[in-house]
């Protein structure tokens, strides 16, 4: 089985205790490294405001992870995440060459700002259109 | 800068580069809300390229982010006072 390299987010409900998210949080963990993928980096960003309510709720627990696996386990890493009531949204994605160069600059702190020389150059409209 | 896109000097400012290709960026990440705020307008719409200069390829990879985001309620699909 070839193995890819994936990111992985997902956000759960913030309707749990402290101690339910890291039980969610390990749940999917062990999970993953059960089907025999390594995680590489785990972030979990905490509790945090969403821009829009999501089943009429505004914040959710987000925890963003990178992990190496095999193809298989994406299908059901997604069908086990849309069974579980805890997890409310989650995207996973297969990197690529060109996102695999991104995130080494990324783990460098070396990405480019495209704003920061020419920040009255580039000009955003707010024509609507 | 003209802010109408109709405006008849908006031939003169046709040398705009694009912003990911001028700092050779490979991937916009979906992420990076602040990068993709600047793309969309006070609605939460994709702002054209036209207007915002950047590349077909980039901005491709741009709305794909912006939606990418949506999904994970980084980014709003409505602004929430325009409701």
């Amino acid at each position: 089985m070839k193995n890819n390299f994936y990111e992985l987010t997902y956000i759960i409900t913030p309707v749990l205790e402290a101690d339910q998210f890291a039980e969610v949080v390990k749940k999917f963990s062990d999970f993953i490294t059960a089907n025999g993928a390594s995680i590489e980096e785990m972030d979990e960003w905490g509790l945090k405001k969403m821009s829009y309510a999501m089943d009429k709720k505004n914040t959710g627990y987000y925890v963003n992870l990178y992990f190496n696996g095999p193809s298989d386990l994406v299908a059901k890493l997604e069908r086990a995440m849309a069974i579980d009531d805890r997890i409310m949204r989650f995207l996973c994605l297969k990197y690529d060459a060109k996102m695999l160069r991104h995130r080494e600059l990324q783990k460098k702190g070396e990405v480019p700002s495209i704003f920061k020389k020419e920040e009255d150059e580039v000009i955003i409209d707010d024509t609507d259109i | 800068m003209l802010k109408n896109p109709s405006h008849p000097r908006k031939g003169q400012l046709r040398n705009k580069q694009c912003p990911f290709t001028k700092v050779g960026i490979e991937y916009i990440d979906y992420k990076d809300v602040n990068t993709l705020n600047r793309f969309t307008n006070d609605q939460g719409k994709i702002l054209p390229s036209r207007v915002t200069g950047v590349s077909a390829k980039h901005q491709r990879q741009l709305s794909r982010a912006v939606k990418r985001a949506r999904h994970l309620g980084l980014l709003s699909f409505v602004a929430e006072n325009l409701r």
